[in-house]
């Protein structure tokens, strides 16, 4: 362990003094308070706040993966292109420990300036409210939306493959089939079909409304609140203001619709709210039901004379705090912090066999497509469809899937609209990214590297 | 393990990426080092010098046959903590600098914060550069990096030496304290493996050579014997008169064997350094690597133990023997054991600073704070310990040196 650390210590010092990380730390150091000072988001709190997290983190996390990367390449390819290797590897320390010493020291340096920078952040935005002196209704709406950890809940997707099979036999008793869905399998067809179904059950005509119910919504605080938001989309008319008109009830709705009788408490809001904009109602927490029921009923106004679309996904959504902005916030950066041990383990296995330039190119190549791997696998579903399902289901598919995906836990896709990093999607993240990826990709280097001639000129 | 190294038919053959232009590095080499030798590898460039030594170290794997060094793989942890090895060139660390330099290899032996400590120190003295040792690596010249990289091979006081052309690249009189700091490792049962083409070196220092060529040992044997002119006689007199050298060659005349008479050419070595010798005494600085005839005393000292109680044991008796010595009021236990120049030539290089030493009062007060600033508080009885293993010694060793010779004759022999 003391030659593990001696190795680790070794490194830092290779990569503070070789200055290849002061130019990072600078121009975070100058670039974050820069931004706390420039951002203004909507021109609210919430906004400069969301807007400040946003960059913040995703800058910090950008330029600290972009350090490890390049540190962890270096050190080791540097060690071995100036041979120091030689007189380090003949004294009494084994070819792992020299490994886990580089890994170490890379993940060490990187932990330490993510804690500078996270803090440095923290900061920022705890004290962001008292710089900018705003008014009483910012600084709730602030508490509410952002200084919170709120856990969000989806509405379940609703059974519609009775609709399907009804859309699909008209399809084919009509003959449009194949003018509609020509050359796709009928597979494709079916999945097309239940997309389509289920954004149906999402949109309402003027005058319309739309039901949903959530289970097992648990408030942490009685008294606290509860938020709907919510997204609309896809107006069949524009209305001319942009605004949409729309009535809500929340609360226990099976006295009315399965006839149990029960102690009915519906909250009715009326609301006013731009499209294609998230929007947030809050209401007390006090319309969940006791064994953790409630409903969701929305009106879409007559006067609109529109339909509006809830997207799928996101498009409505029930908020309620489950835990503090400061615990999400660590569990935020644990979750940049699992991206910098990856890409350790990354470049320190890419360096056991490339040269600098290359391992550099393949590594940030590998950042880069983790960081869209979500829209990188899914533009390869649509290769399914033409003829080169086989080449690519055993080849490529299985590569990207390996690779890791950043984008699937983004710290500040949760941060800002304060919702929930639960610690069940962090333990997901250290699973796969470090218990697996990570470990294999180190397990694959230390073997390289133990069976590698270190004095064998590459040319 | 009759063998301090040993290979059993060794080879190694490079091709390039598509297994093509086989080259023979080393070929079928058999070489055998034993224990308490200092064994010589020649051979012209790319004769399979450094590639046998990287097969013994295991920086290369070979293509056939086995090595041993000390009885074992060198990869092995265990035999490597008894290895000391100088690349042929010095690789080192450029942003650290010297002392962290030795830090870093010495915590690689892990040992302790103290013995690193004491060795560095001593290290740093012997290889003349403790006054540039917190300026980084990268910025020193070439002798001077030699001179480090030799410091980061002896950190762990190994018994086995592997030194890749350990005199490229420094001054004959750095040169000259390496054949000599080798001679005093073999004296204490160390091996010492080098390989290089600077054939003085060599000659001065090796027991055994072996000369490689293609790969191949092409000539193997003890040095005094593969030089040995069997036929011929060479006698070496003071200045004698006419008459006698007349008497002489009446003499050989009788014999009928050829002969030639003339005045022996000093040796360009002993030249340089008698030179430098002088220019030293005429100036009392240098901006580079300070030329000492010092080795470092860990690596003097005849046994090294670890355990505290024997060097407090061995402090004591050597108090005991120097307690009536009439060396003077710096008298220290520690100067039996300070390190004693084998030669007289090298020996005559301190001789300047011991005068000034003895005749200028500043220049010792002005040395002397420097010197105990980096003593460790500690009891009485361990700061003697500490300066005996970290020779803080120089004054007293240097006139130890030219006052008592007897003396440092008998410790040389004990």
């Amino acid at each position: 362990m003391r030659r593990i650390w001696a190795v680790a210590v070794n490194t830092i010092r290779q990569a503070l003094r070789m200055k290849v990380a002061f130019i990072f730390i600078l121009l975070l150091v100058v670039l974050l308070p820069v931004m706390a000072l420039t951002t203004t988001g909507d021109d609210t709190l919430k906004g400069k706040l969301q807007t400040f997290v946003s960059y913040g983190l995703s800058l910090t996390s950008l330029l600290l993966c972009l350090l490890t990367v390049i540190i962890s390449v270096h050190t080791l390819t540097s060690d071995m292109k100036y041979r120091q290797i030689y007189t380090v590897i003949t004294k009494p320390i084994r070819r792992f420990e020299f490994l886990l010493g580089k890994l170490l020291g890379v993940v060490l340096l990187g932990a330490v300036l993510l804690v500078v920078f996270s803090v440095l952040i923290y900061a920022i935005v705890v004290y962001t409210p008292r710089y900018f002196n705003p008014s009483q209704a910012e600084i709730i709406q602030a508490q509410n939306e952002f200084f919170t950890a709120r856990k969000a809940l989806s509405p379940p997707d609703p059974d519609v493959s009775k609709e399907v099979a009804q859309a699909l036999k008209g399809l084919v008793e009509s003959g449009d089939i194949d003018q509609v869905y020509g050359g796709m399998s009928n597979e494709e067809i079916i999945r097309e079909l239940t997309v389509l179904q289920t954004a149906a059950k999402r949109s309402a005509d003027a005058g319309q409304e739309l039901l949903w119910e959530f289970e097992n919504v648990r408030l942490q605080d009685p008294n606290g609140s509860l938020f709907i938001r919510f997204k609309y989309e896809q107006v069949s008319v524009t209305p001319a203001d942009s605004q949409i008109y729309s009535r809500w009830l929340i609360g226990d709705y099976r006295a009315y619709k399965y006839g149990i009788p029960g102690d009915v408490r519906l909250y009715p809001v009326q609301r006013k709210d731009p499209i294609k904009t998230f929007r947030e109602i809050e209401v007390p927490g006090s319309v969940v039901a006791d064994d953790g029921y409630v409903a969701v009923l929305f009106l879409n106004d007559q006067s609109n004379g529109a339909s509006v679309m809830f997207p799928l996904g996101e498009g409505i959504q029930l908020l309620y705090k489950a835990d503090t902005f400061t615990a999400n916030f660590i569990r935020a950066n644990l979750v940049i912090l699992c991206r910098l041990i990856f890409l350790a383990s990354l470049g320190i296995l890419a360096s056991t066999f490339l040269s600098f330039p290359v391992a550099i190119l393949g590594c940030v190549a590998v950042f880069a497509i983790a960081t869209v791997n979500e829209f990188v696998v899914e533009s390869f579903y649509y290769i399914d469809s033409l003829d080169m399902t086989i080449v690519y289901a055993y080849t490529l598919k299985w590569l990207i899937r390996l690779l890791p995906q950043f984008d699937k836990v983004n710290p500040s896709r949760y941060l800002v609209p304060g919702e929930l990093l639960s610690w069940s999607a962090l333990g997901f993240v250290v699973l796969s990214l470090i218990c697996i990826k990570a470990f294999l990709l180190m397990i694959l280097g230390l073997i390289i590297f133990s069976f590698r001639e270190l004095a064998r000129i590459i040319v | 393990m009759e063998y301090a190294v040993e290979t059993f038919s060794l080879t190694k053959v490079f091709s390039d990426w598509w297994g093509r232009g086989k080259v023979y590095a080393v070929d079928d080499l058999n070489l055998k080092v034993c224990h308490n030798e200092v064994f010589g590898l020649l051979g012209p460039n790319g004769s399979g010098k450094t590639t046998t030594l990287k097969m013994l170290l295991g920086l290369l794997h070979p293509t056939k046959g086995k090595s041993l060094c000390l009885g074992g793989d060198a990869t092995d942890p265990k035999i490597s903590a008894r290895v000391g090895f100088l690349p042929e060139e010095s690789y080192l660390y450029r942003y650290l600098n010297a002392r962290e330099t030795l830090d870093f290899y010495g915590r690689l032996f892990r040992l302790d914060r103290q013995v690193r400590r004491m060795r560095i120190e001593a290290l740093l003295d012997m290889v003349g550069l403790k006054a540039v040792a917190n300026r980084p690596v990268g910025t020193f010249s070439k002798g001077m990096a030699r001179r480090i990289g030799l410091a980061q091979a002896l950190i762990n006081d190994p018994d086995l030496l592997i030194l890749d052309e350990p005199t490229t690249g420094l001054d004959p009189i750095g040169t000259r304290q390496i054949k000599d700091l080798i001679i005093k490792l073999a004296k204490r049962g160390k091996t010492v493996l080098l390989c290089s083409h600077l054939l003085a070196d060599v000659e001065d220092v090796c027991d055994r050579i072996a000369i490689l060529y293609g790969g191949r040992i092409q000539a193997e044997g003890e040095v005094a014997r593969l030089l040995q002119q069997e036929n011929k006689r060479q006698i070496t007199t003071d200045a004698i008169s006419d008459e006698a050298i007349v008497k002489i060659e009446r003499i050989l005349q009788e014999e009928q064997a050829e002969f030639h008479i003339n005045s022996p050419m000093h040796k360009l070595e002993t030249f340089f350094i008698d030179t430098v010798v002088t220019a030293q005494r005429q100036s009392r600085r240098t901006s580079g690597a300070v030329s000492t005839t010092k080795i470092g005393d860990f690596l003097a000292k005849e046994t090294v133990s670890d355990n505290i109680l024997d060097r407090l044991t061995s402090a004591a008796t050597t108090e005991a023997t120097t307690a009536g010595s009439p060396v003077g009021a710096e008298s220290s236990p520690d100067e039996t054991i300070a390190p004693k120049p084998d030669d007289g030539l090298l020996g005559r290089l301190s001789e300047p600073t011991v005068q000034t030493d003895a005749g200028d009062a500043n220049q010792t007060a002005e040395t002397k704070p420097v010197e105990t600033e980096t003593l460790p508080a500690e009891g009485p009885v361990r700061e003697d310990i500490l300066d005996e293993l970290t020779g803080r010694s120089k004054p007293q060793s240097e006139e130890d040196n030219h006052g008592d010779g007897a003396k440092a004759g008998e410790s040389d022999n004990a």
